[in-house]
């Protein structure tokens, strides 16, 4: 489909990273990360919830760790051979995320992001941005800030700050 | 307006901010020394270079008033206008509007004030008029004495002829960046450093012995890029104590020592508001009326005296007043009565004096112009805590008092402990913080009711904490004895801090943990350690406070 039209294909498609947690495949828009890492040393931050593993130092900046896994799915994700940590760029700050694998570089239509399909109690999955269909294979499509809670990180970082001044 | 106006622009504002800011200090010495013409040479100069570049950028109304500016001025130099404190002060008012007009400009390019007023009188001043207007209300008052007494034993005469500037402005944000490339140059070089054993060659072990010395003078130099002078922060302070001397119709002798000192950048920029508080204070309520001094067989005139100093790793800055001294019965009964303290508690002299930093503290009942505007000395003491310093008192009734604030040299590097708890945790604690480190033997150590252990070191009782337990870590079984106990202060208090080891002291470049890391308690920054790993620099005073 895409190479049938490749220069329509470069308009109307989003490259997307993807990448696995455990058994489920998710995809971030390439443009959101920075670059993609292995595991590395980190430093555990006291007081501060399971997800956090903490801080490491990638070339002189300290940035957070974040395990995804645990984040969202509720079960911590163990180091391994594949596992990788992406760093992901928020414009004012990275954080880095610990996923079970990183897979390819795809290119998606924009089209073909579907809507993610609504369930009772949907609110907990509104970090999922859309579903797309590859492969007879479902590879859902992560809203970082969302997964993050980055807002929520945000609103944090102001009030202590404005609380500092 | 087009790209290359707003530079040209923004190019002679910014130079006009310095030029402004360099007849301010020019002026204040010719109000000494009213003979010296090189001085008034500068100030010639200096009016007539604002003149020529602000009207070469389309800013007519500077241009305008710098020209009467500068023809009042030409004749100054040639005698024809008396220098005296009127006429410095119509001069002194000329600046101030130059430097307000500058600022607004900055923010605003199109923002051009005019003053009518200022410029009449100026306009009266060059028909050989005697200045009216505030200028005479100034003759009115005692003309201030102003002194300065250069740090340096050859004082920096205003040079008459015009040097060439061999200073170039750069972007407080590229030192930085710089400073931050070069701390992870030092990283990789401490583990070349480290694994140098395993190169055969003594060529490339001699180089990188090399390497190592030279990037040692490329993290000094680089940070010393952000270190600048304390010159305006004495000139500001200088001009305060001149105001304010006026206004309250006091005879005050401002003496200026270690002008040349150099500080962070950020440091000098913030210490300002502390300092303007603190001398504010001493001229309004620290010094007496002229005639309480003379009754008292002091010199009428009284004293202000900034020094700035390097101690060891810090800055000190001293505000020394020879005013009346902190009077402990005053404090004591004011702090009674604010139910700060309990009637019959017993406190030192010491403590007393620190009361004047509690919130909402101030003695004098009727609130004056200058001072005492319901802010007290409480934000002096937040401010010096937020630059990681801490401030004293020194007083004695009758001779007068000293505000010292110790500064770190700069906020980007400490000197640091690297402490090890629970396994392979690594923090980092500010030497600054730290007094001595003891190896408990089992008898100092107690426990009085069912937590709180305390130590016993040379007939003193310390509270004691356990690191590990303090930051959540899992405690560890290791008896205290086995542990190191690091004794630390805060203010006034001693407490000890029981780590498994000490692995070494270093040179700490501090890093801003990430904007989206909530702010954790007693966790101030992170580094990054010799062997590359991220690190945890701990706030002892954030810690205790918590428990």
């Amino acid at each position: 489909m895409e190479s049938s039209n490749p220069k329509q294909a470069a308009v109307s498609s989003i490259r997307h990273l993807c990448f696995s947690l455990g058994e489920e495949e998710y995809a971030v828009p390439l443009a959101h990360v920075r670059e993609v890492i292995e595991l590395p040393e980190v430093t555990p931050m006291p007081h501060s919830p399971a997800h956090y593993r903490g801080i490491m130092n990638l070339r002189g900046q300290i940035l957070s760790i974040i395990d995804l896994r645990l984040k969202i799915k509720g079960s911590k994700q163990e180091a391994s051979n594949t596992s990788a940590v992406i760093i992901l760029d928020f414009e004012s700050f990275f954080v880095g995320v610990v996923v079970s694998s990183v897979n390819r570089v795809v290119p998606f239509e924009v089209d073909e992001i579907k809507e993610p399909p609504r369930l009772e109690n949907s609110h907990k999955l509104d970090y999922i941005g859309g579903v797309v269909q590859r492969d007879k294979k479902l590879i859902l499509v992560l809203d970082v800030a969302k997964a993050l809670n980055v807002e929520d990180l945000r609103a944090i970082q102001t009030h202590s700050t404005v609380k500092a001044a | 307006m087009d790209a290359f106006e707003i530079e040209l622009k923004t190019f002679f504002l910014q130079e006009a901010q310095q030029l402004v800011a360099e007849a301010e200090q020019y002026l204040l010495q010719l109000e000494n020394n009213s003979h010296d013409e090189s001085v008034i040479d500068a100030i010639f100069r200096i009016a007539h270079n604002i003149k020529g570049s602000s009207r070469g950028v389309g800013l007519t109304a500077i241009g305008d008033f710098t020209h009467v500016l500068e023809s009042a001025l030409l004749k100054v130099k040639q005698k024809e206008i008396p220098i005296n404190a009127a006429t410095v002060g119509l001069l002194l008012e000329c600046n101030d509007f130059l430097k307000t007009s500058v600022e607004t400009l900055i923010a605003n390019h199109s923002d051009e004030r005019t003053n009518p007023d200022l410029l009449s009188r100026l306009e009266a001043l060059l028909r050989g008029e005697i200045p009216g207007g505030t200028a005479a209300v100034e003759e009115a008052a005692p003309a201030p004495h102003l002194h300065v007494v250069p740090s340096t034993s050859t004082p920096p005469p205003p040079t008459a002829a015009p040097k060439t500037d061999e200073n170039i402005r750069v972007g407080l944000k590229r030192v930085d960046e710089l400073i931050n490339d070069v701390g992870e140059l030092v990283i990789l070089q401490t583990v070349l450093m480290q694994q140098r054993h395993l190169i055969q060659s003594p060529l490339l072990q001699n180089t990188i012995m090399q390497l190592n010395k030279i990037t040692k003078n490329i993290q000094d130099k680089s940070t010393s890029l952000r270190m600048v002078s304390m010159k305006s922060t004495f000139q500001k302070m200088q001009r305060i104590v001149r105001d304010t001397s006026s206004a309250l119709s006091k005879e005050i002798n401002f003496i200026g020592i270690g002008e040349d000192s150099e500080i962070d950048k950020t440091v000098a920029d913030q210490i300002n508001d502390p300092l303007v508080h603190i001398i504010r204070n001493a001229c309004d309520h620290a010094l007496e009326t002229p005639e309480a001094r003379v009754a008292a067989g002091k010199p009428k005139a009284g004293m202000i005296q900034l020094a700035a100093y390097h101690k060891g790793g810090s800055m000190v800055i001293e505000v020394r007043d020879d005013g009346k001294g902190l009077n402990v019965e005053v404090i004591r009964r004011k702090a009674i009565e604010k139910g700060l303290i309990k009637e019959d508690s017993t406190m030192s002299d010491g403590e007393i004096h620190r009361l004047i930093f509690h919130p909402g503290f101030s003695t004098k009942t009727e609130i004056t112009d200058l001072s005492g505007r319901g802010v007290g000395l409480d934000v002096v003491k937040t401010n010096v805590e937020r630059l990681k310093g801490q401030i004293e008192i020194e007083t004695s009734v009758g001779i007068g008092t000293t505000f010292r604030i110790v500064l770190p040299l700069t906020l980007a590097i400490i000197d640091g402990m690297v402490l090890r708890i629970n396994g392979d945790e690594r923090y980092v604690l500010p030497s600054n913080q730290v007094v001595e480190v003891v190896q408990p033997e089992s008898a100092d150590v107690e426990c009085i009711a069912d937590r709180d252990d305390v130590l016993k070191l040379r007939g003193e009782t310390l509270p004691l904490f356990k690191l590990d337990a303090v930051l959540g870590r899992s405690k560890s079984k290791r008896p205290a004895t086995s542990s190191v106990a690091i004794i630390g202060h805060t203010g006034t208090m001693r407490f000890a801090l029981l780590t498994d080891e000490v692995i070494g002291k270093q040179q700490i470049v501090i890093k801003q943990l990430g904007q989206d890391m909530a702010r954790v308690r007693g966790i101030s920054g992170g580094a990054i350690l010799g062997d590359g790993r991220a690190a945890l620099i701990l706030d002892l005073n954030e810690i205790v406070q918590a428990r």
